[in-house]
């Protein structure tokens, strides 16, 4: 007792921060190494699973991919910028959904494409759908 | 002349030592800065070629990442992983907090197996997207 009060010091009392400093450091270069600053853009297929009565009512807007590397509509070969006017013009009808049907061998990127139109074109809900060879 | 020898006599009765306080405030702010920009998302390991898009837009920088390369194999968190592998990974990467998901498919990957991919993360994402570049 005597000894604590005997050991209270008069003048200010200095706090040790160099392990401070060492601690703050390695939180500090752990946040550097481990941040990862991606900034990814992209398009999101929106879509519900609608109930299957309300899609054979209003059957939705679709584009073939075959594997040859087309773009089809019922059978017609098109072109790329032709899908952002069948869709604009469509919206009356089918506004919501827009089915692109891939086959095994087509490109990712085209099929990327193609939603990237039918987005440009007004379509609320695009949909990839994979058929069977 | 008066001036220089008053400085050197108070250098010397400080003993060389440096006030840090201005460096612990400038290493405080910068890792606040580091722990509030910190995202923790894990790379699927392989740069693919994204496909080109006019209607990119940004998307949520918290989400998990899965690859397709130009072989048609699926990648996340750096290493090959199977089709039927995904709701699984994206149960373990989300754990009950509803993390979108971000597919990067390369632009020579089947447009099939993207669509596989897309079906599979729909069962337990709340939103799938596709990563794209805007063209120059």
């Amino acid at each position: 007792m005597k000894r604590s009060l005997k050991s209270l010091p008069t003048d200010e009392v200095e706090i040790n921060v160099s392990p401070l400093i060492d601690m703050v450091f390695i939180l500090l270069i752990f946040f550097i190494v481990a941040t990862s600053f991606i900034n990814e853009s992209g398009i999101t297929s929106k879509y519900k699973d609608t109930a299957n009565n309300s899609l054979s009512e209003h059957p939705p807007l679709s584009f073939q991919l075959p594997a040859s590397g087309q773009l089809m509509q019922n059978g017609a070969v098109i072109g790329l910028e032709e899908i952002a006017p069948i869709v604009r013009n469509a919206k009356g009808k089918s506004k919501s959904l827009v089915l692109i049907q891939v086959s095994p061998g087509s490109k990712a990127g085209l099929a990327t494409q193609v939603m990237d139109q039918a987005i440009l074109g007004g379509a609320e809900a695009v949909k990839l759908s994979p058929i069977a060879r | 002349m008066r001036l220089y020898g008053r400085s050197r006599a108070y250098e010397d009765s400080e003993g060389g030592a440096i006030n840090v306080s201005p460096l612990i405030d400038v290493v405080f702010i910068l890792l606040i800065f580091f722990i509030v920009s910190a995202t923790f998302v894990s790379l699927p390991g392989i740069e693919v070629t994204r496909p080109k898009t006019q209607t990119a837009e940004s998307l949520e920088k918290n989400s998990i990442l899965f690859a397709i390369s130009q072989e048609n194999q699926i990648f996340h968190a750096g290493e090959e992983i199977l089709l039927k592998e995904i709701p699984r990974f994206i149960e373990l990467a989300s754990k009950d907090r509803k993390k979108p998901v971000v597919i990067q498919p390369d632009e020579w990957a089947d447009a099939a197996l993207l669509a596989k991919v897309i079906l599979q993360a729909r069962s337990k994402a709340p939103s799938v997207s596709i990563a794209t570049r805007k063209p120059k």
